[in-house]
């Protein structure tokens, strides 16, 4: 029973108990035709915003103000550094991930560096910056497709009994991820610094190297998301991650993630990141129009929140 | 066809008979608000390459691009206000909004220049509006079905842009075409956004719980995104009509050398701009008698010719036809006698 009591506290349980409500009622409307292929497809959408989502979860749990806004931007322009470098040739893969890594890498530290150094808030710092990286990525790519090597383009689609395998790996990525949060130094210090940056502080956190850590992280992690979607979606352009500016921080708030900082959890983002593909799933098969299908998206995610925010303060 | 060409020689002659000014010292400037996917910049490429050489033939005095970086009206509704203090002699403009500029395109037809829109038309009266005539491509996806697919059954509609004139007449002229071919029944309807990702994303949401479809409508752009979602779910492929893109076109390429694959292509071409700078020009040569709407013909490629286009489409572009005068002036002379 306690057991029990301690799992319905998990703050990230209403993202999973979302997801498999939508599920169930699409089913319904199908009479359970499509049930298998519906999570197949969900688990290889959702693993490119759970890559994004987990990087810009320890942005934001870095504490009040800090999101990363120049995801999309950034994935943009990875996407069309690692297809570029790839050059359609199955050798080049690896040093084309490393390409989109490197890239994303740059692109947060440089964020930091803006917050930093110029003392620009982050919300102010990274949409300023996005308007740089897509400037640099119009004249990059010119606007036009380039498509990957067919070793990479199958790899990302590669399906084991219907589990996506990268969504094996991306699992595997989470499990890691949680472990750095709760287990590692710098995890617990991402967690002091969002509950108190002074405290943290005082009691001997180098929060400089933390934060520029953190935005490094989650710039490289939109990179690699960057190289992956050009993958799956055979081919790199501008506006492939737009939607990952609403997605990435919409998982985290779903998952059960404070937005005001110093509080995160793993499981939640992935719980939120399928929820949000089952729910474009059902809208698409209730055949609702384009803007019924926006306001219901807004409503329901309204509607979790406000059902995973509802646990009472514990002092 | 000869008679044809005779009427449009006469047509030119007619034109050049009329002609009141000369445009040689004019000067056109070209408002656009947007050039991050491989439409626009075919859409620039077109342009540059037609306007240089009218510059250079000194038809006009000077042909100008502007671009603002990102899609919002007050930023173009700037430029615009910009472009009529510079003293431009006319405007060619694709539009971020087709009523949110009508106060800076107001503003430019009292300054006395000559405004035409096209792609994102804008409905300020005064402006003339270059339009496709999307409703036709729309039925005659349809009729193109009707003939790969003699024995009907069900289609997967995939929309654009919702709220958009284009994606209302796309849908239109396909209600139409399935209305004239009762053995077509549209089962399942996503957005696509014309955009490869959000349709290869929606089709494959929707796919699992979807019946068979032996064909799928779309209005270009999409049609790539949705046979990798096919053939990602593993189901089999439909005929999917095609968007004049490098990446559809070359895929139609493979299916069509593996068995025989049939479809059909049909988009607005990019080059559309430079239908829309020789009108400009046409207004500033004096013409009166242009009408404020001209709808111009879509770029439909068959069975037949696609393979020989596929060459001149850059890598990841779209495909794309740079129009001349003299098609300027028979597509004037068109929707005089409609």
């Amino acid at each position: 029973m306690a057991s029990l009591r301690m799992v319905l506290e998990k703050p990230w349980l209403w993202s999973f108990v979302g997801a498999l409500v939508v599920w169930l009622a699409t089913i319904a409307f199908t009479g359970g035709y499509g049930a298998g292929g519906m999570v197949t497809a969900a688990l290889s959408l959702a693993v490119f915003t759970v890559i994004v989502g987990v990087g810009q979860m320890f942005v934001i749990t870095l504490g009040p103000g800090n999101v990363d806004l120049s995801l999309p931007a950034n994935i943009g322009l990875a996407s069309a550094v690692a297809m570029k470098v790839m050059g359609g040739s199955d050798a080049m893969i690896v040093v084309g991930l490393l390409a989109a890594l490197a890239c994303g890498a740059a692109i947060g530290a440089i964020n930091y560096l803006l917050i930093r150094a110029l003392r620009i808030p982050p919300i102010i710092a990274t949409l300023s910056a996005s308007f740089i990286i897509q400037s640099v990525d119009i004249s990059y790519g010119r606007g036009l497709q380039i498509k990957p090597p067919p070793g990479f383009a199958d790899f990302t689609n590669w399906q084991v009994l219907g589990v996506p395998v990268l969504a094996m790996l991306t699992v595997v990525f989470t499990i890691g991820a949680a472990l750095a949060l709760q287990r590692m130094i710098y995890g617990r210090s991402v967690l002091a610094i969002g509950q108190n940056i002074r405290a943290a502080w005082l009691a001997g956190v180098n929060v400089g190297r933390i934060r520029f850590l953190t935005y490094t992280l989650c710039g490289a992690l939109g990179g690699i998301d960057g190289a992956l979607l050009a993958g799956y979606f055979r081919g790199a352009n501008v506006d492939i991650g737009n939607e990952y500016l609403l997605a990435s921080i919409a998982v985290v708030v779903i998952g059960g993630t404070s937005v005001a900082g110093g509080k995160a959890n793993v499981p939640g983002v992935w719980g939120a990141g399928l929820f949000l593909v089952l729910l474009l799933t059902m809208l698409n098969t209730f055949g609702v129009s384009a803007g019924v299908r926006l306001v219901l998206t807004g409503l329901i995610i309204v509607g979790v929140i406000t059902a995973a925010g509802g646990e009472k303060p514990v002092r | 066809m000869k008679k044809l060409l005779v009427l449009s020689a006469f047509a030119a002659m007619l034109a050049s008979g009329t002609a009141l000014a000369d445009t040689s010292g004019k000067k056109i400037a070209f408002s656009n608000n947007y050039a991050g996917n491989s439409w626009r910049q075919a859409m620039l490429d077109s342009y540059g390459i037609v306007t240089k050489k009218a510059v250079d033939d000194k038809i006009v005095g000077a042909a100008d691009v502007f671009t603002t970086a990102d899609k919002e009206v007050p930023t173009q509704a700037a430029q615009v206000q910009n472009l009529i203090l510079q003293g431009y002699d006319a405007i060619v403009i694709n539009a971020a909004s087709p009523d949110a500029l009508n106060g800076a395109i107001k503003q430019a037809c009292d300054a006395g220049i000559t405004v035409v829109s096209f792609d994102g038309t804008v409905t300020e009266p005064c402006a003339y509006r270059v339009v496709v005539d999307f409703k036709d491509m729309g039925k005659q996806e349809v009729e193109q079905m009707a003939k790969f697919q003699p024995k009907g059954g069900n289609l997967l509609e995939i929309r654009g842009l919702a709220g958009t004139s284009i994606d209302d007449a796309i849908h239109a002229g396909i209600l139409e075409g399935v209305a004239a071919h009762p053995e077509f029944k549209i089962v399942g309807s996503v957005t696509g956004d014309w955009d490869q990702t959000t349709a290869q994303k929606a089709v494959a949401t929707i796919l699992p719980s979807l019946p068979d479809v032996v064909g799928i409508v779309d209005q270009g752009g999409d049609g790539y995104g949705a046979a990798q979602a096919f053939a990602a779910a593993g189901k089999p492929r439909p005929t999917i009509i095609m968007g004049n893109r490098q990446d559809e076109l070359k895929w139609w390429k493979e299916q069509k050398e593996k068995d025989g694959y049939k479809t059909w292509s049909a988009s607005i071409a990019p080059g559309v701009s430079t239908l829309a700078f020789w009108v400009a020009q046409q207004v500033l040569d004096g013409r009166k008698d242009i009408p404020h709407d001209l709808l111009v013909p879509y770029l439909a490629f068959t069975q037949d010719d696609f393979e020989a286009a596929l060459p001149n489409i850059k890598e990841g572009g779209v495909a794309t036809h740079e129009y001349t005068q003299e098609d300027a002036i028979a597509a004037i002379k068109a929707n005089i006698k409609q």
